[in-house]
């Protein structure tokens, strides 16, 4: 392909030495639109003979434009940067086709679109296999493990807790509900450390009474 | 993922001269001239049928014939021009009239030809023959059109696939109804609607896979 590669170059040589990016930036409306598309035609007649400046330009000057037309069709900015990228591949890998004497527009966007269009069946197919997780989600099936807790839970455990005889409800208090450690709470409540242990486990034993009789279940 | 900047310094570090594609009409006479020289070589391995001269005299053959030439060649021109990402798909359209004549040429030639069929008609030696001309002159025009369209897997490849199938499937009509008499009105219409049916549909059912694996060399 290109073994003769200047043999197609363009008439073309208008921005020999204009500053291309202010004055791209400085038009505005239609007239602006038909001067940028001109410079990018120029741009890319340049890039097709090898001149990288030009093509390092155009694709700078093009992406903003490949963004706007990316985000009309999705939301996500991970989304919108891979179809501007795959863009960009598309515009490189076919970059013999385009035709200087032709508008440079046209023929950029036909490649967005059709991106843009593989982009959304991409996505379709993702959303048909795919479910996104949010954080309300159930992390598991059974109906129990996704209960939220709510305020009146805490009232019944707090009700629960004061049921229970004073040494299990001390022992409960200190190495559940203050998160004290055995050391800590055997200090403080002069107990020893098995008789905290052994407290604590009669404390549950008694919870799982108390909730199985309510709910059922133990 | 590599950033957008980042990506446009690695395209800009890897380009390379291009040679710019010529105009897409220039593009189809190039494939018609390799599909002539292909028919050229088949007439002169084969032979041309032995009544041809007789039947270039009716005008229901030569309006088929000119009219699946036609096809072919129009649909190769429309291949060319919508395989370019800014062409509009109406193009496709340019083949239709074309196409048009020849299947009301054959529908025509089956109506009246109906009562003519015998069953001994044709003979599985002549159809085989017929199938050889077929697979002759449309493998090595379709490999030349998907080959010369490499680019479009990038793009709207169905479509062009249809307009380039379509151009193979007329090509290859034509040169059957040159090379063999089978003008049974069934067979006529088998052969050429019936193969241009399945070039078509295989060509568009393979036609990505094709061009991504051609595209990819």
């Amino acid at each position: 392909m290109s073994s003769n590669p200047h043999s197609y170059d363009p008439d073309l040589t208008l921005v020999a030495d204009a500053a291309p990016n202010s004055a791209t930036h400085s038009r505005s409306g239609e007239g602006g639109r038909a001067a940028r598309e001109l410079d990018w035609s120029i741009y890319m007649a340049r890039a097709q003979g090898g001149d990288r400046d030009a093509y390092r330009r155009l694709l700078k000057d093009v992406t903003p434009y490949l963004r706007s037309i990316a985000a009309r069709h999705f939301q996500n900015s991970g989304d919108i940067e891979d179809t501007v990228q795959e863009v960009l591949l598309t515009v490189h890998a076919i970059r013999h086709t385009y035709d200087p004497a032709r508008p440079f527009g046209p023929w950029l966007v036909a490649i967005a679109n059709r991106r843009v269009v593989d982009g959304l069946r991409r996505q379709g197919r993702s959303r048909a296999r795919e479910v996104a997780l949010d954080i309300e989600h159930e992390t598991f099936a059974a109906p129990q493990a996704n209960l939220a807790e709510t305020a009146s839970d805490g009232r019944v455990l707090r009700e629960a807790v004061d049921e229970l005889p004073p040494g299990q409800r001390d022992a409960i208090r200190m190495l559940k509900l203050q998160e004290m450690s055995l050391k800590e709470a055997a200090a403080a409540s002069g107990m020893s450390v098995a008789a905290l242990k052994v407290a604590t486990h009669r404390a549950l034993k008694n919870f799982r009474k108390m909730f199985g009789r309510q709910g059922g279940k133990t | 993922m590599i950033t957008t900047p980042d990506l446009i310094e690695s395209l800009v570090a890897g380009a390379k001269p291009v040679r710019r594609l010529r105009p897409p009409v220039a593009r189809a006479v190039l494939w018609l001239l390799f599909a002539l020289a292909i028919v050229s070589l088949l007439a002169v391995s084969h032979g041309l049928r032995p009544d041809l001269g007789a039947r270039l005299g009716r005008p229901l053959f030569v309006t088929g014939l000119a009219a699946s030439l036609l096809t072919g060649v129009l649909a190769a021109v429309a291949a060319f021009i919508v395989s370019l990402p800014d062409r509009s798909r109406l193009w496709l359209l340019l083949p239709a009239p074309a196409l048009a004549l020849w299947v009301s040429t054959i529908g025509y030639g089956c109506l009246t030809g109906w009562v003519g069929i015998r069953p001994d008609s044709v003979t599985l030696g002549e159809a085989a023959d017929c199938f050889a001309t077929l697979v002759l002159t449309s493998i090595p025009l379709w490999l030349a059109i998907l080959l010369m369209l490499r680019h479009v897997a990038l793009l709207r490849s169905a479509t062009a696939a249809v307009a380039a199938s379509l151009a193979v499937a007329a090509i290859a009509s034509t040169a059957l109804a040159l090379f063999h008499d089978l003008d049974a009105s069934v067979m006529t219409l088998m052969w050429n609607l019936g193969t241009a049916a399945l070039l078509v549909g295989l060509g568009s059912a393979f036609w990505e896979r094709m061009f991504s694996w051609v595209a990819s060399r």
